[in-house]
């Protein structure tokens, strides 16, 4: 709990109420929810290092306390597989950040590795509702959420049978019990996450909304690949 | 809610000394009316001069003030003007009343300042007292054992075991009154209104523990603190059946029980989830609410699925069937040995001893019908029984042998004291409805759940099958 609290009073410190994705993953990384590690670079030469130790392909995203929305300026550069794909992409994604948002202060840019390929993309949620407190909602990523609003909603702290009931009740559940080329994925892992989400919520006294979008199931094992957390307003 | 007030709640329930205050002529005296057969000493508290000749005749104690009524008052009733509420609120806090119910209004509700204001200083007054105080804006309690009412209107008398909460007046009055239209006995409703001083977690959780209380009812428009109620739901409703009726489910409805009760809402997908969290049982008209009552109440626990169906013509053999199916319900074959059980006494000419029966002609006596119900009931292959009665159909068989619907309704009821499975009757709407009216009134007399319409039927059935299946899954 100690690095939540110490990232929680650092944001409050700077006057922030948005942690930065790479704080809002040490968070979950601490409940041990997997994520995939950003790590932050100020030049194209650091991000090629940590490529190389971490492995190709990577991610490249935009990091500024100033942007939430990193895709709709450009900050985001997936599947890059080479040294020149970086170098390339990373001058890009700066001249094209600081054309669309040139308030901004850009603190670099992190690089982590791409989750593997054939995951099922779910995302897992936190609002806090002004009667009920911190509600947990779940659903499959990309147009299923966005445009057929297909989720499902438990209100905080939830049961096993809640995790598991909340996961069945989307209408694209046959989504996640495999499908063409997707195999069913691991429905004991996305329970255990959509738990610890659960717990952090009911922990985090100060917390307004958490996002975990997208998390990629697998056979074995869910990966939260990108995260946001965003605090009470006081 | 803690012991000292839940111990003076319960004084008001149970009074021995009511007072009414500020009850008028211009309203014929609707509160002294309401509590006047109750089993306690009524007082009137009023002094304009042109209202007290009223009270008096009614063979009414009418004081000038609370203070000068001579014994301690358990439960007050206020109709005052709002400006004068917190005086007699003041007054009740001194007096030590049990509880105080304020039909007044024009508080929070109102959205303007004064009015917000008012309900502002009553909240600080009720909560530094630690006093009880029901509403304001509300039509009251009812407590039909001991003679106290939301209207006079309401039935009064011992045996009632449903509990209702309303943030509605009308829907905490008419709920008494329509229960008994379908059979049911309500034991105490209570019109919420803007609940300030007893929230909707309370009082969910004093009918929880209410010994009289077997199963629970609401409707609800929002919560005052949504955590302690969802915390408290959590609890009662592993206790007893609760049922949900929830208002305000859209933005228009919304804002509507927002100048209603001044409720905030909250998304009805979080309602729906914290019902399914609970194992509480969702209802979204009065309608759904009497039948789920009727299911919970009359009806023997069941988590089974298969149905097995008597209806009276062919016709409606199919919409019953179909009315269940769309449920998710099953209509399944029966047995061989029902088959040849059955097969003798329900004609194939025009007919059908296969589930779901077409009795048609084959329905002569009310001695045939309990035949045919046994053998759908002696079945393994059925968990439900229902009969669809078209009364007009089948009165004109019956009184052939000198039957009546009422030795018909004498037999389904020695059928269901005998039955190991849950039974219902459905006598949908389909010919006479004033005749249908009279007969449901008399199946739900004798204590079998009836339903008006097919769908009515499978879906309430179908709620009740849900509802005792997750108390399983809970309980582990």
């Amino acid at each position: 709990m100690s690095s939540l609290n110490n990232i929680l009073s650092i944001a409050r410190k700077e006057g922030r109420t948005v942690l930065s994705e790479q704080e809002s993953k040490i968070i979950l990384k601490n409940e041990s929810i997997s994520i995939t590690e950003p790590e932050l670079a100020t030049s194209a030469k650091e991000a090629i290092e940590i490529s190389e130790k971490i492995g190709f392909p990577v991610v490249l995203k935009i990091s500024s306390n100033d942007i939430t929305h990193k895709s709709d300026v450009g900050g985001v550069r997936v599947g890059l597989k080479s040294k020149d794909e970086i170098n390339e992409n990373f001058t890009g994604m700066l001249k094209q950040v600081k054309e669309q948002a040139p308030e901004a202060v850009i603190q670099g840019i992190t690089v982590q590795p791409m989750a593997p390929p054939n995951g099922v993309e779910v995302i897992v949620g936190v609002t806090r509702d002004e009667q009920f407190g911190p509600v947990v909602m779940f659903g499959l990523g990309g147009i299923a959420v966005e445009i057929l609003q297909d989720v499902s909603f438990r209100i905080a702290p939830l049961t096993d049978l809640d995790a598991e009931e909340m996961i069945k009740e989307i209408k694209g559940f046959r989504m996640l019990t495999g499908y063409r080329a997707y195999e069913p994925v691991d429905l004991e892992s996305l329970k255990l996450l959509i738990l610890k989400v659960s717990k952090l919520a009911m922990e985090t006294e100060d917390l307004m909304e958490m996002d975990l979008n997208p998390v990629f199931a697998y056979a074995n094992g869910v990966i939260a690949a990108d995260a946001r957390i965003i605090l009470i307003d006081n | 809610m803690d012991k000292e007030r839940k111990a003076n709640l319960d004084r008001a329930f149970n009074p021995k000394v009511i007072a009414v205050i500020g009850d008028k002529k211009i309203t014929d005296y609707m509160w002294l009316k309401s509590v006047k057969d109750a089993k306690a000493k009524v007082y009137s508290v009023q002094i304009d001069e042109n209202d007290i000749p009223g009270i008096e005749a009614m063979g009414i104690d009418n004081r000038k003030s609370l203070a000068d009524i001579p014994e301690q008052v358990d439960y007050a009733i206020i109709a005052v003007p709002r400006p004068v509420l917190p005086f007699i609120l003041a007054d009740c806090i001194k007096e030590n009343v049990g509880a105080a119910a304020a039909f007044t209004s024009g508080f929070a509700e109102t959205g303007e300042a004064d009015g917000i204001e008012l309900q502002e200083r009553i909240i600080k007054m009720t909560s530094e007292a630690n006093f009880n105080l029901v509403g304001p804006n509300c039509m009251c309690l009812y407590h039909g054992k001991v003679g106290i009412r939301n209207t006079a209107d309401q039935w009064i008398g011992e045996g009632g075991n449903i509990g209702f909460m309303s943030n509605s007046g009308t829907h905490a009055t008419n709920f008494v009154i329509r229960a008994r239209s379908n059979g049911l006995y309500p034991a105490k409703s209570i019109s919420m209104g803007n609940s300030i001083s007893i929230d909707q977690g309370d009082w969910l959780e004093y009918l929880g523990d209410d010994p009289d209380i077997e199963v629970i009812g609401m409707y609800i428009e929002g919560t005052r603190d949504g955590r302690k109620f969802f915390e408290t739901l959590r609890k009662v409703a592993q206790k007893k059946p609760v049922v949900i009726w929830k208002g305000g489910q859209t933005k228009e409805g919304a804002r509507a029980a927002a100048s209603h009760t001044g409720h905030l809402a909250s998304d009805m997908a979080l309602w729906d989830a914290m019902m399914r969290q609970t194992g509480a049982i969702r209802v979204d008209t009065q309608d759904e609410l009497m039948d789920t009552m009727k299911a919970l109440v009359m009806m023997k626990p069941f988590t089974g699925e298969n149905m097995g169906i008597i209806a009276q013509t062919g016709g409606q053999s199919v919409l019953v069937s179909d009315a269940f199916g769309s449920e998710g319900l099953k209509v399944p074959a029966l047995t061989e040995k029902t088959h040849e059980r059955l097969r003798p006494i329900v004609t194939v000419v025009g007919g059908s001893y296969k589930n779901p029966l077409d009795v048609s002609g084959s329905l002569t006596s009310v001695e045939r019908a309990t035949e045919m119900l046994n053998g759908l009931h002696d079945d393994p292959n059925t968990d439900i029984i229902v009969m669809e009665s078209s009364i007009g159909f089948i009165q004109r068989r019956l009184e052939k042998q000198g039957q009546g619907l009422d030795t018909l309704i004498a037999g389904l009821k020695a059928f269901q004291e005998s039955s190991k499975k849950p039974f219902a009757v459905v006598a949908t709407w389909n010919q006479n409805e004033g005749e249908l009216a009279d007969f449901r009134q008399k199946v739900a007399d004798a204590g079998i759940a009836v339903f008006p319409t097919f769908q009515a039927g499978a879906g309430a059935i179908r709620k009740v099958r849900d509802y005792y299946r997750i108390q399983e899954k809970l309980k582990g």
